[in-house]
């Protein structure tokens, strides 16, 4: 039998250095400066299951996914992808794992070279991992990938302006596709689209999921999106995860202010008469974040002790969740 | 009913090619009241900021109103001279874009910004206007106005900015906003609270809006009315309730299905099959049909005009004989 997690983020951090030059900070005697991006996350993803991470601009969602694909390396934490330790993994052993955690980006006009045919595109990465063993075989696995994500395999032969923003989207999962792997990272592999394309993508990935087996961490900053299609979902608010909870549970009842903020902020497009709080303020700057729990300033149900210490994960219900006031009983649980 | 405040009469505009022309908006129709906020719908190129940018007489050459009329109140707007037009623009018509950063200048402070667009419509001296600016900034809900009104767009967050434009629209104290994509570039609950204050500026000056976006969501919070656009095309007009209970285009039905739901899961969105026309690819009759799924014959060879039902105007040959 397989492992039930495939993917196992432990305490994981990434600073950015935002200091001003070397010079600089000498003459002004300034000290360096550093922007957290992520702080300690740590969460596990189950095989075959869509794991997604919902936050504000700026709360680390795609710093994230550039760490599980070792686009950037983290300050300190560790990735273990099957077992195995990302960061500490280099060479040959770290290429075949790297084979199996492919990305989608989200922006489908950057992220496929324009001077190259569609078919190269999506041939690069059996060319790169030496998935196949003759041009033979390349072309007809590109086609068949195409023919898989709703294309012709004809298309091969187009260059990507020739399509629209959904159509590419399409050749970028067939890309991701080629390299056989067990998980995608998908970065708002949506937002970019009108929703009726959107309909079209989501329904693909699932379908895909189903066939293949794949295991997804997927990145949204739209709710409605997430619920959709995740199992389970991490709310971040300013780099830390507040909220890891099943998808049906957070939306019924979520446990951490944030979130419960994050879902009244939803429009109600249904006009099903939901009731809704107003929302307040906006996301603080990470270089100097608020002390104790990040989300204080912000937050209803913050007293003296959330505003000194860190909150520490507390499991209820099957979230976990980090908060005081969680934990301490001090909201008022809500149904419905 | 009290006169239309707006008033857009089979409206085309047209983008010459070398050889052919290409119709970006077809017969256009529609009005808004005062003190009411339609909102535009559709997808990317079905002509929703166009018809904002037509309104306002901000469309980029070589596009122009090839024919069909836009009334303000009773002055025809849409064949006034530019200097003109440059009067009324800022003063009975308001605009917001998508951007906050790019639609405010980066070296000149917010309180520049708006002490020249107050005193351009408005006679007021440089006290007067500053007090003006601080009260308006004060209305849209930044706090410490008088203090921060002396800063520079660069110092505000994204929410704040566009907050500031929305001032900056109300300036000239307008009788109609078009607000192009005002929140899209915000997060959601940047976004809820920018929907607010459009709102209760709306409410409190009686101002008209025509709020163009690509996010239901938005429209439903948001407007009174909905004008759905495809392919240049109203397809639907109605009340916002109606639009979002009971589409009546088959258009609509589609857009309003392939929307994730948060109150119920499904295992499938509705999705429409293909993709919206290009503008050069038209078909003949309703330009849906052929990602129509309740197509009839007529469909592909007469084009439908806005049919009034009982639930407001619809495009779509399958309502006819259906006049109340």
């Amino acid at each position: 039998m397989t492992q039930q997690v495939l993917l196992e983020v432990n305490e994981l951090s990434c600073h950015f250095d935002v200091s001003k030059p070397w010079l600089n900070r000498m003459i002004e005697r300034e000290p360096q400066r550093f922007l957290t991006a992520v702080d300690q996350v740590s969460f596990s993803v189950n095989r075959g299951e869509t794991f997604a991470l919902v936050g504000e601009s700026g709360s680390g969602k795609s710093t994230i996914a550039k760490l599980i694909v070792d686009l950037i390396h983290p300050s300190s934490g560790d990735i273990r992808f099957d077992g195995q330790s990302l960061p500490n993994t280099r060479g040959e052993a770290f290429k075949t794992l790297r084979r199996r955690i492919q990305m989608i980006f989200q922006d489908p006009f950057a992220s496929l070279n324009p001077r190259w045919r569609v078919g190269d595109i999506i041939a690069e990465p059996i060319h790169a991992f030496g998935l196949a063993k003759s041009q033979v075989e390349v072309t007809r696995t590109v086609e068949e990938l195409l023919d898989k994500v709703g294309l012709a395999g004809r298309d091969r032969h187009k260059y990507p302006h020739e399509f629209s923003g959904g159509q590419r989207q399409r050749i970028a999962i067939a890309r991701a596709l080629s390299a056989q792997p067990d998980f995608l990272v998908c970065d708002e592999p949506t937002s970019a689209l009108d929703v009726s394309v959107q309909a079209q993508i989501l329904n693909l990935m699932r379908d895909l999921q189903d066939e293949f087996g794949l295991t997804y961490l997927f990145i949204s900053h739209d709710l409605s999106v997430v619920k959709h299609m995740a199992d389970r979902i991490g709310v971040l608010y300013l780099g830390s995860m507040v909220e890891n909870s099943p998808s049906d549970q957070l939306f019924k009842q979520p446990a951490h202010p944030y979130t419960r903020m994050l879902l009244d902020a939803i429009p109600d497009h249904e006009m099903s008469g939901r009731r809704r709080k107003q929302v307040t303020g906006e996301i603080p700057s990470p270089i100097d974040p608020p002390s104790g729990c990040t989300f204080h300033p912000r937050c209803e149900f913050a007293n003296a002790k959330c505003k000194q210490q860190r909150p520490a994960v507390h499991e209820t219900q099957g979230s976990l969740v980090s908060c005081w006031a969680s934990e301490e009983g001090r909201i008022a649980t809500i149904t419905g | 009913m009290t006169q239309a405040l707006l008033s857009v009469r089979d409206l085309v505009v047209e983008f010459p090619k070398r050889k052919t022309r290409l119709t970006a908006l077809d017969k256009v129709s529609f009005d808004i009241h005062p003190g009411e906020i339609l909102g535009m719908v559709g997808e990317s190129g079905a002509g929703k900021s166009l018809t904002g940018a037509a309104i306002i007489g901000l469309l980029e050459p070589p596009g122009h109103i090839a024919s069909g009329e836009i009334w303000l109140k009773d002055q025809r707007i849409d064949q006034l001279p530019y200097d003109q037009m440059r009067r009324l623009r800022g003063k009975r018509i308001a605009m917001i874009f998508q951007d906050p950063l790019t639609s405010l200048n980066p070296i000149l402070t917010i309180a520049n910004q708006l002490i020249e667009t107050i005193q351009t419509h408005l006679p007021l001296n440089d006290k007067e206007a500053r007090a003006r600016a601080i009260q308006l900034l004060d209305e849209v809900g930044i706090p410490a106005a008088s203090k921060r009104i002396d800063d520079y767009p660069h110092q505000f967050s994204g929410g704040m900015r566009q907050r500031v434009v929305i001032a900056l629209a109300l300036a000239g104290e307008p009788e109609l906003i078009i607000a192009d994509e005002p929140t899209t570039a915000l997060d959601v609950s940047v976004q809820a609270q920018i929907i607010d204050v459009l709102k209760r500026m709306c409410h409190v000056h009686k101002t008209a809006v025509m709020l163009v976006t690509h996010d239901m969501g938005v429209i439903a919070e948001a407007c009174d009315r909905v004008a759905v656009m495809y392919a240049g095309r109203i397809a639907e007009i109605g009340e916002v309730r109606q639009i979002v209970k009971q589409p009546q285009h088959p258009y609509t039905q589609g857009l309003m299905g392939s929307i994730p739901s948060i109150t119920e899961r499904v295992e499938r969105l509705t999705q429409i099959p293909g993709s919206m026309p290009r503008l050069d690819a038209i078909p003949t009759g309703c330009a849906f049909n052929p990602r129509c799924t309740q197509k009839i014959d007529r469909c592909t060879e007469d084009r439908p005009d806005l049919i009034a039902t009982d639930q407001g105007q619809v495009s779509c040959w399958l309502y006819e004989g259906d006049k109340p």
